[in-house]
């Protein structure tokens, strides 16, 4: 089996799994199907000669973050999507999330245009440099230091806002004139 | 086909069935060793000393019948075994258990004793096991029973938690090595300090040693750290609604893990295949023993040990362990970067 093969492989698994994920009901599988659909990616990287960023796929977001999706999932049990809306109205003409949904899936469509006729190869990455784990971690630390500093910044901000939000009001003793 | 070919296939299958009865002998193991130190006899009755045991357990296990809750999800339900078993058993193909060799001149060029030298092997290890968790927490979701998905959440906090000590000691390692190469970890570690002390990481790394093992522990849901199928709380945890040989297939993935954490450990710390008095071609005889030791100290640690609480795990990964894995890792770093190993 030739490395085309695998391409269309693990291209149509990825693209198939990706639309199978919205087009379910259930949580769980949906979960599940994106799983697939990262491992499908992750035999890209491989295919491509990067197998420090294939596995890496796997790790942080088939096995870290996934994870998680999959407890909360299994937390809150529930069992199928809650539509709170009119079924018999138009999606289209459906208020508030599912026009801005629309609305991204019409910029996804042009992007992915563009993308396909505009668009060009922008050059080649410099021989071996993304399959060396050590290449990768001297060009993160000095040619993209600022970006990856900014990136742990941004992180750092999420999990505080998270936190915050989460967080439980601590029970003040009840005074008269706090009523 | 040529005979290097032939050779990989054969080797593949070899460490499939290995793996296979190395499930075997720990059942044995564990109930013997656990009746040695419970003055008990264990079992003794099938084959001589007991040791067909194991064989007799399957077959029972073979004639049970295959049972489902009504309100399971029959997909996840079949899916999860499967995942459990997969992953036990994919770790295994990135870990080297000895030095090249042309089985004293059959092959022209040397075979190493490894299903695939990747050059991220380590990760890979570390790749599997994280999925290896999706197969408990689906059994215990899937199942459709309160005790199943007790022991499914406690098994994803708990892997989450432990897996990044986890890959700090691994990390600290990789360092002293330069390599995520796992053969070339073991080469790295090959001779001795003035003659008599093996160069094994164990010696530089004790801390990394120890927080290694830990994690491994609780990412393979052993006693002290069993939580996910806590007997005494939850019947039997994730697999509590399985029967037959789908819940053969989590308690072989359980011992197959067993196996590749030690497996890996000694490749890491203990020097791999290299040791004294014996020709590299039988390094693997060192490697045996080092796992066999490793794997002893398991079931040592599950008979001698009560089951910690919950709060405590949890305390104990994000509080104790964690800090300490980030401090050696920082140590180690310091340190090569100021003597340059």
């Amino acid at each position: 089996m030739g490395s085309d093969t695998l391409f269309y492989l693990f291209g149509a698994i990825a693209i198939g799994a990706s639309l199978a994920v919205i087009g379910q009901r259930n949580p769980i599988y949906s979960v599940l199907l994106l799983i697939a659909s990262f491992g499908a990616l992750s035999g890209l990287y491989i295919l491509l000669d990067a197998p420090f960023v294939a596995v890496i796929q796997i790790i942080v977001y088939a096995g870290a973050i996934m994870v998680l999706f999959l407890f909360v999932v299994m937390l809150l049990n529930a069992p199928h999507e809650e539509t709170e809306y009119d079924e018999r109205v138009h999606p289209l003409l459906r208020s508030g999330p599912t026009r801005f949904g629309v609305a991204l899936a019409v910029a996804l469509m042009v992007e992915l245009w563009w993308a396909l006729t505009k668009g060009r190869e922008t050059g080649g990455f410099p021989e071996g440099s993304v399959s060396s784990v050590a290449a990768i971690g001297r060009s993160l630390f000095t040619d993209y230091s600022f970006q990856f500093e900014v990136t742990s910044v941004l992180i750092l901000v999420a999990m505080v806002g998270a936190v915050v939000l989460a967080r439980r009001e601590p029970r003040r003793p009840r005074s008269p004139g706090n009523q | 086909m040529s005979a290097f070919l032939i050779a990989q296939i054969v080797l593949t299958l070899f460490v499939f069935v290995m793996l296979l009865s190395s499930a075997a002998v720990m059942v044995y193991a564990e109930r013997k060793v656990a009746a040695i130190l419970q003055q008990r006899m264990g079992p003794y009755l099938v084959g001589p000393k007991g040791m067909l045991q194991p064989l007799a357990d399957v077959i029972k296990l073979m004639f049970k019948e295959e049972l489902r809750p009504r309100a399971a999800d029959a997909f996840l339900f079949a899916l999860a075994p499967m995942i459990s078993a997969t992953a036990a058993f994919a770790a295994f193909a990135v870990v080297p258990f000895g030095a090249e060799t042309t089985f004293f001149g059959l092959l022209s060029e040397p075979l190493r004793l490894q299903v695939a030298d990747v050059n991220v092997a380590i990760l890979v290890v570390f790749a599997i096991a994280s999925m290896s968790v999706y197969g408990v927490v689906l059994a215990g979701w899937s199942s459709n029973s309160k005790y199943s998905l007790l022991g499914g959440l406690r098994a994803s906090a708990q892997m989450i938690s432990y897996e990044l000590s986890y890959g700090l000691a691994l990390a600290s390692v990789l360092v002293m090595a330069n390599s995520l190469s796992l053969s070339d970890i073991v080469n790295h570690q090959a001779g001795t300090w003035f003659g008599v002390v093996p160069r094994w990481f164990l010696f530089i790394q004790p801390v990394g040693f120890l927080v290694y093992m830990t994690a491994g522990i609780a990412e393979t849901n052993r006693a002290p750290f069993d939580f996910p199928e806590a007997e005494q709380e939850l019947v039997a945890g994730y697999h509590t609604e399985y029967s037959s040989m789908s819940f053969a297939m989590f308690f072989l993935a359980e011992y197959i893990n067993m196996v590749t954490v030690s497996a890996v450990a000694t490749d890491l710390f203990l020097g791999g295949w290299h040791g004294p008095f014996l020709p590299a071609s039988l390094g693997w005889v060192w490697f045996l023993l080092k796992v066999g030791a490793i794997l002893f100290f398991y079931i040592w640690m599950r008979w001698t040990l009560p089951r910690y609480r919950y709060d405590q795990l949890m305390r104990f990964g994000w509080k104790v362990l964690l800090p300490i894995a980030a401090v050696n890792l920082l140590a180690t770093a310091a340190g090569v970067l100021y003597f340059g190993i």
